[in-house]
């Protein structure tokens, strides 16, 4: 199963994309054409594309991204559309209408109301629904901010706070549930809530480093420069600096904001999107995107910049699609029209966090990252399976490539300390994910019962159903990334052999896992929502925090959500599908591999990881075999091989050449007090007095008398025999009546006669 | 030859021989026979009829194979001859190559330090023929390279009047290291070392995360030889942590790190290069004065006597690897020593080598020192290119790549190193010896001379007071031991000749003078030897304490019962 397991991760790396970039789209996109629309609007709070025609508003779910997904529509009044969005339940539907006027349904009495305002002095510049549990929409105007919550007996607004302040834009993500609202000349200084479930957190006040292009000529911060995103839970707000040409960071705390370096630009236009807490800043100009995982200190950027890859379009090459596609005649060619395919096109709108919007042909995108492409653009082993191991989107896709780039480079021989950092890199992420729960929560799922093979498609089909159903129940939010990674390795299967049995097994996980989801999740969710502390603490392991602050968390839910699986690879398998596959292929002296499973082993302990014995049966069975039997003895005086009664088996097996392993092993074996095991060898070595003592110390009463009678019988000695047999027939109650006992009786009396003979 | 009378009572009660059967057996070349003769100032006809009663001995023993002569021990197929006890004289033998036999020849006197233990001599004789062949190969293949034996005596020679002479005292208690030559005599050892095994090692207990460093180390250090196999040898002060070598490989190194590499050893001289350079130092003094002495005759037999192509001339380099005081340390962390060097006084010296018995193959030897800790490296001739300017690179890459792993090792180790008591235990004054493994462990020999002397601190633990009185009786003790291992040795050999293969379960409580007991167990390979002063009197308390000493230091391997 190994073999089979191992050749089928091979063809994932090797299977991978061939052209020249490390993140793609995927076609088919979304189409979300409706006739007589009037504009493309997207509500990131429920992750809806929304389409408002005269009298109607039409919504696609981007999560999970399905090309296919069919819109649900709601009717509205005609009028001037601004904005839509739903609140989070789901139960309105709020619309701009003017800069004055923000109108209400409610979706399931119809009734509608309306917040407006009369004030000429001030605009609304937006508003967007909160879980904050002290109201449910906030509405942001150029003379502040405004908190409403919704009176079910009045059927309207009531005003809860206001915040005053002047604003001349603002930002704000559903993520990261944090508004930043810019004022001052250059709109450079900014005031920010973070509007969670925990309540409402003022942010203090703070500026935007912006380069002075000449002495009297101020640039003015505009609201596309600046983006807040959402990576490792973490909250960044990310700056264009136009004239400096440059990305500044700014990280998120409860009591400060604090720059963190900052990262070169080479395009005018610069988008950001977010995948798997990956940051990827489109150039657009240049048409590339450059990676960057901000995860260490390291600001440099995963790879080089390449472009964007269209993924799958039905066409030979991808690079022509993008002149356009007139001399096809294929009917799916035919059927889009061909300036869509065109990347980086000025109609593309970047939606948070990872979705692209071609606004003039009603396309949606979704972007993937390429894990495969970018583990092979990087030499540096260690840092490459860092990355990987930081994907929680395509956890079980990374685990595969971890363990294939392990594997590859001890095969490689690479140099011991590089494999070690590479090991120790994988062992302290394994450690991590235990801390933290989240490998064993992947193991729940895994260990989910494996119906066979032809049931696949009849799960499929139950997860799309368990997630209409779940969208019935609103937990839109919810559900959200994990069903994403669900989506994902669907999406996946068709690249694996259908006969392999791991794949099955992923598939079925992903069913199980979902079909538990909502109860599960709701249940997550509540406990998240609730327990804030303990989920700082759960971030906190992976965050680099000052002292003193506390860092600013972004949606809590969606947070535990995405550990649910990881790509940590545990020392069962780091056996199983890298040393016992390696040793296999590796030939000759043993001494690399010896080195490796060293360090394997010392990385381990540092972590206090407990590692199966089959590792040190391996190591046994490879020393032995180039009869490194004095090294071996050290390993296991030295308890480098941990005790166990395997360890102990392979000793006494290995030690049919050595007898000074073999007993080793027999030692071993006293040592755990497998008693029986100790005697029976001792008998079966010909020690069966020591044997008989031991047994008769250690109360051994399995051992067979026969056994003794009869090893005692081979060393030919009558008094030997007979002191084994006056054993027996005083220790076992009833020996005397025994069929041994008559037959070495007789047999002893031979003995004697031929001796007094 | 004025002195040489003066010598003879020096070395009085010692002659050590070592001469070829193949040779000389032709009436009127029997000199040709001898190989090395000390002291070398016996006339030959004198060392003759030593030998040529060994020779006897043994030719006559050969006939009787398998069948066991009156106080001759048969221990081999062989069936050669190991010891010969005459009323004044034992006769010591060793077989140590086909044809090659060293004999001892110790003299019985009522003395108390001449009561030793038959196998010690013998491990003597063996330790220095092995030392021996891992520096300058077996002396079958030098006489075989000058069959005239000029190249193979001045080399035994030097060897083994440095073994003798050079072995240098740790401190006054340590009675371990002896030095062979105390004042003008030969000191064996006797039944003080009986608590000591020669020709094991000492091992380093170490936690697994300690252990599961140094390996980590050891896999570094081999992979900066590239692609050559490369063997390496971790001590730590004076004992063994970690080895890739076999086991008789590891036991010669193992022997000369401790003797000549350790950090103790080289400490005496500490940074004197500049006075060493002068060429002499003390001892140096005192084993020359020895050496002068027979000065005439070994000159005579070992110099010009010699009719190689080389004939006469006495200054062709003969190797010492076992001089004292030849090594030091390097800037680099590398010690260096001028003993392989070309000529003394170069300043680029010669890399050492040594013979590895496992692989039979030429090895250059490396030895780094990092405060306690001594790594010992060897990389064969052979897949070394360039000789030396290739040993230097992989010198630098061993610095460049490992040093950081050696500073922690040390640090490791050094922090759980429980000082030169750690493995005593007390109330017992132990050996324990592990014959598979070839690994001993003893009380520190510090706390066994308590048991020879007059209790000199009363705050020692476990052995209370000593009645001075009882003055003669003190040494007591460890003589019921060494006659008791006596025994145990003669009861093992008998073993191996009845049944080869089959380790038996021995065990023997002696109670001696001064209220002590006195225990022997072996089982399974595993030997303990051990002394209970001042204990009570029951058996039972002594097996108790056996049972106790076993479930807590031996992992239970001497309470089967």
């Amino acid at each position: 199963m190994f073999g089979k397991a191992s050749s089928s991760q091979l063809s994932v790396s090797l299977g991978g994309s061939g052209a020249l970039s490390h993140v793609y789209i995927q076609h088919p996109p979304l189409r979300c054409s409706i006739p007589g629309s009037k504009g493309l609007f997207y509500d990131d709070g429920n992750k809806l594309i929304l389409s408002a025609t005269s009298d109607q508003v039409f919504s696609w779910k981007t999560v999970p991204f399905a090309s296919h997904a069919a819109p649900t529509s709601d009717s509205i009044s005609e009028g001037p559309v601004l904005s839509i969005r739903y609140s989070l339940d789901s139960k309105f539907l709020a619309i701009q209408r003017s800069n004055h006027e923000i109108q209400f349904w409610d979706r399931e009495t119809g009734e509608t109301f309306s917040q407006t305002y009369r004030s000429e002095t001030e605009s609304i510049l937006g508003f967007f629904w909160t879980d904050c549990p002290k109201c449910d929409i906030v509405i942001v105007k150029t003379s502040g901010m405004e908190l409403f919550s919704y009176d079910p007996e009045s059927k309207s607004l009531h005003l809860v706070e206001t915040k005053r302040m002047n604003v001349s834009w603002y930002v704000y993500t559903h993520e990261s549930r944090l508004i930043l609202l810019a004022s001052g000349m250059q709109c450079k200084s900014f005031t920010g809530f973070q509007l969670s479930s925990a309540g409402i957190i003022r942010l203090p006040k703070f500026e935007m480093a912006m380069a002075k292009s000449e002495a009297n000529n101020k640039p003015v911060l505009a609201a596309e420069d600046v983006h807040i995103i959402t990576v490792y839970g973490r909250i960044y707000c990310l700056q264009v600096d136009r004239i400096a040409m440059l990305l500044h960071p700014y990280r998120f705390y409860r009591d400060a904001v604090v720059q963190q370096g900052s990262l070169p630009i080479y395009s005018n236009k610069i988008a950001i999107s977010v995948v798997d807490n990956v940051l990827l800043v489109h150039q657009v100009d240049a048409k590339v995107v450059i990676l960057y995982d901000i995860f260490a200190d390291s600001r440099a950027p995963i790879s080089a910049p390449l472009p964007l890859l269209l993924r799958g379009f039905p066409k030979a090459s991808s690079s022509s699609s993008r002149t356009g596609s007139k001399d096809t005649d294929s009917s799916e060619a035919n059927d889009m029209s061909d300036h869509e395919t065109i990347i980086y096109g000025d109609n593309w709108i970047f939606l948070v966090p990872d979705l692209i919007c071609d606004v003039a042909n009603r396309l949606l995108w979704k972007i993937h990252l390429d894990l495969e492409a970018i583990s092979a653009s990087s030499s540096e082993v260690p840092s490459v399976l860092d990355f990987l191991q930081r994907r929680k989107l395509e956890a079980n896709k990374a685990k595969q490539l971890c363990l294939v780039v392990v594997r590859t480079v001890i095969l490689e021989r690479r140099p011991v300390s590089m494999v070690t950092r590479a090991i120790d890199v994988l062992v302290t992420s394994y450690s991590n994910s235990i801390k933290t729960g989240s490998y064993f929560k992947g193991i729940k799922s895994e260990k989910a019962p494996t119906p066979s093979v032809s049931s696949m498609n009849i799960s499929t089909s139950v997860v799309d159903e368990s997630i209409r159903r779940e969208d019935a129940l609103g937990k839109s939010i919810k559900h959200g990334s994990s069903s994403g990674v669900e989506n994902e390795s669907l999406n996946r299967s068709p690249d694996f052999p259908v006969s392999d049995p791991e794949e099955n097994v992923r598939l079925e996980n992903s069913n199980d896992h979902h079909s538990l989801g909502t109860k599960a999740d709701t249940e997550n969710f509540t406990a998240g929502e609730t327990s804030q502390s303990e989920v700082q603490k759960l971030s906190s392991q992976s965050q680099l925090v000052g002292p003193s602050s506390s860092p600013l968390n972004a949606s809590i839910s969606e947070n535990l959500e995405s550990q649910a699986i990881s790509a940590s690879i545990s020392p069962d398998e780091m056996y199983s599908f890298v040393f016992a596959s390696v040793e296999e292929e590796m030939a000759g002296d043993p001494a690399y591999f010896v080195a490796i499973v060293v360090e394997f082993l010392r990385s381990c302990n540092v972590e206090r990881i407990k590692v199966h014995p089959n590792i040190y049966v391996l190591t046994i069975q490879l020393l032995a075999r180039h009869e490194r039997y004095a090294e071996l003895g050290l390993f296991i005086i030295n308890k480098i091989l941990e005790p166990s009664k395997e360890v102990a088996l392979q000793l006494l097996e290995s030690g049919r050449q050595n007898i000074q392993t073999r007993k080793l092993g027999l030692d071993m074996l006293r040592q755990l007090s497998l008693h029986h095991d100790y005697v029976l060898l001792l008998v079966q070595d010909g020690y069966y007095l020591e044997a008989l003592r031991y047994a008769r110390k250690n109360k051994v009463t399995t051992v067979r008398p026969s056994l003794f009678l009869e090893a005692a019988f081979v060393s030919a000695d009558p008094q030997h025999l007979a002191a084994v047999l006056r054993f027996f027939s005083d220790f076992i109650p009833g020996f005397k009546n025994t069929a041994d006992h008559t037959t070495y009786c007789r047999i002893l009396n031979e003995m004697n006669s031929s001796i007094a003979a | 030859m004025g002195l040489s009378s003066a010598n003879t009572v020096v070395n009085e009660g010692f002659q050590l021989c070592v001469f070829d059967l193949r040779r000389g057996q032709q009436e009127g070349q029997e000199l040709d026979k001898i190989l090395f003769f000390h002291p070398a100032d016996l006339p030959f006809s004198t060392q003759l009829s030593v030998i040529g009663l060994s020779e006897g001995l043994i030719t006559f023993t050969r006939l009787f194979k398998g069948i066991a002569f009156v106080s001759c021990r048969i221990f081999s197929p062989e069936a050669a001859c190991e010891v010969i006890e005459a009323e004044k004289h034992s006769h010591v033998f060793h077989q140590a190559e086909q044809d090659i036999w060293m004999v001892m020849v110790v003299d019985k006197s009522k003395e108390s330090d001449a009561i030793w233990r038959i196998d010690a001599l013998r491990r003597v004789l063996k330790e220095v023929h092995s030392l021996f062949v891992m520096f300058h190969g077996s002396i079958r293949s030098l006489l075989d390279k000058e069959p005239s034996g000029g190249l193979v005596r001045p080399h035994l020679y030097n060897f083994i009047m440095d073994y003798l002479s050079a072995f240098h005292k740790r401190s006054p208690w340590d009675i371990c290291c002896c030095d062979f030559l105390v004042g003008k005599k030969i000191k064996l050892p006797s039944f003080r070392d009986c608590l000591k095994e020669r020709g094991t090692v000492q091992m380093l207990t170490v936690g697994r995360e300690a252990a599961l460093e140094v390996q980590s180390l050891v896999r570094v250090l081999e992979s900066c030889a590239g692609n050559t196999p490369c063997y390496s040898l971790v001590l730590f002060q004076d004992l063994l942590v970690s080895t890739t070598l076999s086991p008789d490989d590891t036991i010669n190194l193992f022997t000369y790190a401790v003797l000549r590499l350790a950090p103790h050893a080289l400490l005496s001289r500490a940074s004197s290069w500049s006075y060493l350079r002068k060429g002499n130092s003390a001892s140096q003094i005192a084993a020359a004065s020895v050496l002068a002495s027979s000065g005439p005759v070994s000159e005579q037999f070992y110099g010009s006597r010699d009719t190689s192509p080389h004939g006469g001339e006495h200054s062709h380099h003969v190797v010492r690897p076992l001089q004292l005081n030849k090594w030091y340390k390097g800037t680099d962390g590398f010690l260096v020593t001028d003993i392989w060097g070309p000529e003394v006084g170069i300043m680029v010296s010669a890399t050492p080598t040594v013979w590895l018995q496992q692989t039979d193959e030429k090895m250059y030897l490396c030895v780094y020192q990092h405060k306690s800790l001594t790594l010992i490296l060897l990389f064969p001739i052979s897949s070394i290119l360039n000789g030396e300017q290739g040993l230097s690179v992989v010198k630098q890459q061993i610095v460049e790549n490992a040093s950081l792993k050696m500073l922690k090792v040390e640090e490791k180790l050094s922090k759980g190193w429980g000082g030169e008591n750690a493995y005593h235990v007390g109330g017992y004054r132990y050996l324990l010896v592990d014959g598979d493994r070839n690994v001993s462990r003893a009380s520190p020999p510090g706390k066994v001379t308590t048991l020879t002397k007059v209790n000199i601190d009363p705050a020692e633990e476990g052995f209370a007071k000593r009645n001075k009185s009882k003055g003669t009786n003190q040494l007591e003790s460890l003589i019921s031991l060494s006659n008791l291992r006596e025994e145990v040795d003669l009861e093992k050999s008998r073993e191996i000749w009845d049944d080869p293969g089959h380790d038996k379960d021995l065990e023997i409580c002696i109670r001696a003078k001064n209220n002590a007991w006195v225990i022997a167990r072996t089982t399974r390979g595993k030997e303990l030897y051990m002394v209970l002063e001042k204990a009570n009197e029951t058996l039972l308390f002594a097996s108790d304490a056996v049972e106790k000493f076993s479930n807590r230091y031996c992992s239970g391997a001497f309470s089967l019962d």
